[in-house]
């Protein structure tokens, strides 16, 4: 008997090949802030290599390795590598390894993927340039209900930042009391760090044939990147919400919304910050879309700051990895305005899959 | 005795399945969903992932869409790579009834005469071509046996009881079927010959089937969009090959079509190709007639058409 062609993923068994792929990632960024190093350039941002298959039924294996531009040199790092094991029982799942969080609506998505050039503020304020990324394992359960809810939970292991002391001083806490306290060189970076524990639970409705809302709530915990020099504690959590209209075939309405909420226990007291950004999006066909995303994002820092933006998006998408972007940025920030653009080409080859988001 | 009704009715309500022993089958596009309530019948219960007025290549998957994966005993696709959208559903759905290779695991294109297989190297320079071979398999009405023969054995495997009634739906759909063939093949004896513009590289079955000529597309290669230099290519050849006839999809953008129709005097037919495509379109066999009637009408209009 005639057998079915395989899904893809599966392509390479007959060789015992997994399905390989590349997306690489050329970005130019103008913008007006002098203090900007790296402005005004045109340059190969990132390459990255997928290798996915199937390693055993129900049993998967996605490794991700990317060559990324750091100030000026290349970095290789492994950006997620995981086993995945596709249905342990029914309706449970779960994955090992070096992962992209997941936690709210971007965070999960390789940059590229993204509808976006740049992070929301947010993300980067609470969880670094590169988001939430753990070496661990998450475990997600599928409910048997007549609506689609999904709740899963992780445990992980996320890089810790490196500084010096500078010394103590006399300090007020949050309190206005003056405590006596270490004083450190503070990295322009906070991130989470050390074990973390993180939960998601998302929901989704399809109110009419053509439309989808998606309800989803997140929970991170566990310390902050300096947290051997601040002991402090740290918490993010999130909202998101998101509406999809498809009016036509190819015509596609998104409005995307996340917000976070970071505590960080520290010694002179808690710190309470919040974060947000909403992004609207019409896709006119297959190819062109445009956007707009207002962002607003205190920093995690015991100073209060926060910075606002407003930015323009166009995507013309040539297939469903290769895509030419554009961005305006204007950012508020206490004491400036910067206008930023980015011009970016992201091209794939191959069969380069991610799953469902 | 009135708490425990409650709370039978809450647990149907909370777990549909369990409200009544159909077998459940999710299908990825409208006319495998009609196909296979035909073969079906009252035993089983059809899910469609996508709407007949969709482009089945570019449907996006969305969450709702797992639910109907996760419920279901059997899934029934085109395969081909037509709809991969489905995979990462699959995945998702964490359903080992439906994954590839369960007894729930139906690809309907299995066993079909397949056209277009590319031969040597096939990459993105080339469009987006199908590696298997030309994917749109169901626009030719007689592939309909094949593909029930896969969804009459799909859903064997998940109610082996109910193999006869099947069996006899399927009888009685290919009986229906034959006397539509008689009658597509009478209506379509005028369009031996015709050539044929097409937005994209869909009809190639349909064009086997009913001896129609398939001159060219409106994309320059397929899911391209129609660049002006590849159009203005097109409109010369039409004029000077007398090509009057041009047929797209109801989703497919009009503009290149219409442009191409004003310029070298043919008609434009806009037509479904799936089970809901146009409002009246309401099963398989609508499909071919709204098809015909369209192609008979164009080519009565330009009488010259052949």
């Amino acid at each position: 008997m005639e057998a079915a062609a395989p899904p893809q993923g599966m392509r390479g068994r007959p060789l015992n090949l997994p399905d390989i792929s590349i997306i690489g990632v050329v970005d130019g960024h103008l913008t007006d802030d002098r203090s900007d190093a790296y402005r005004d350039r045109l340059e190969f941002r990132e390459v990255e290599l997928a290798l996915q298959g199937f390693i055993y039924p129900q049993m998967r294996a996605d490794v991700f390795l990317a060559l990324h531009k750091h100030e000026d040199e290349y970095d290789a790092e492994i950006c997620e590598a995981k086993a995945g094991f596709l249905r342990l029982a029914e309706g449970l799942s779960a994955e090992v390894g070096k992962i992209h969080v997941n936690f709210g609506k971007l965070n999960k998505m390789h940059t590229h993927h993204r509808p976006m050039i740049d992070q929301p503020q947010a993300l980067t304020g609470f969880f670094g340039d590169h988001g939430l990324i753990g070496q661990g394992g998450t475990a997600s359960y599928l409910f048997p209900l007549p609506f689609y809810l999904q709740a899963e939970g992780g445990v992980w292991r996320a890089p810790a930042h490196h500084h010096h002391a500078e010394g103590a001083a006399e300090v007020a806490d949050l309190s206005g009391n003056t405590v006596n306290a270490a004083v450190y060189e503070e990295s322009e970076e906070f991130s989470m760090s050390g074990e973390l524990f993180t939960g998601r639970l998302k929901a989704s409705f399809a109110p009419t044939a053509k439309s989808e809302l998606e309800i989803g709530t997140s929970l991170a915990a566990g310390h902050g990147s300096h947290y051997t020099h601040h002991k402090d504690k740290a918490m993010v959590s999130a909202v998101d919400l998101t509406f999809r209209v498809w009016p036509s075939s190819y015509a596609k309405w998104t409005l995307q919304n996340e917000w976070l909420h970071l505590s960080r226990k520290v010694p002179p007291g808690n710190l309470e910050r919040d974060g947000f950004y909403s992004y609207l999006s019409y896709r006119f066909d297959k190819h062109l879309d445009l956007g707009g995303r207002f962002d607003y994002a205190e920093g995690a820092w015991p100073v209060r700051s926060f910075e606002r933006s407003f930015s323009a998006i166009a995507g013309y998408h040539l297939t469903e990895t290769s895509a030419v972007r554009l961005q305006y940025k204007v950012r508020g920030m206490d004491d400036k305005t910067v206008h930023e653009g980015w011009l970016q080409l992201a091209f794939g080859l191959g069969p380069h899959s991610h799953e469902l988001e | 005795m009135k708490r425990t009704s409650r709370l039978a009715a809450l647990f149907c309500l909370l777990f549909p399945a369990a409200a009544w022993a159909k077998l459940r089958v999710a299908a990825t596009t409208t006319d495998l969903e009609w196909l296979t309530e035909a073969v079906g019948g009252e035993s089983v219960e059809v899910e469609s992932l996508s709407t007949g007025d969709q482009d089945i290549h570019f449907v996006e998957p969305r969450p709702s869409m797992v639910m109907r994966l996760k419920r279901a005993d059997v899934l029934v696709r085109t395969g081909l790579d037509l709809d991969m959208w489905a995979d990462s559903l699959v995945a998702a759905a964490r359903n080992g009834k439906v994954v590839y290779g369960a007894p729930g695991y139906v690809d309907a294109s299995v066993g079909i005469e397949l056209l277009q297989i590319p031969v040597g190297k096939v990459d993105a320079a080339m469009g987006d071509i199908h590696v298997f071979g030309n994917p749109h398999y169901w626009l030719d009405p007689a592939n309909a046996a094949v593909i029930t023969k896969n969804i009459l054995d799909g859903l064997v495997r998940g109610d082996p009881k109910n193999e006869a009634a099947f069996t006899e739906n399927r009888e009685r759909f290919l009986a229906a079927l034959d006397a539509k063939l008689k009658e597509w093949d009478l209506k379509a004896a005028g369009l031996k010959g015709l050539k044929l513009v097409t937005y994209h590289n869909s009809w190639v079955y349909f064009a086997k089937r009913f001896g129609v000529e398939l001159f060219g597309n409106i994309e320059p290669k397929p899911g391209i969009p129609p660049s002006p230099s590849h159009l203005e290519r097109l409109i010369s050849m039409m004029k000077e090959d007398g090509v009057r006839v041009i047929m797209a999809e109801t989703y497919y953008p009009v503009k290149g079509s219409k442009m191409v129709a004003e310029k070298t005097g043919a008609e434009l037919v806009i037509v479904p190709s799936s089970v809901g495509g146009l409002p009246g379109i309401k099963g398989y066999f609508d499909v071919f007639d709204c098809v015909l009637n369209h192609l008979v009408d164009a080519v009565g209009v330009k009488g010259d058409a052949r």
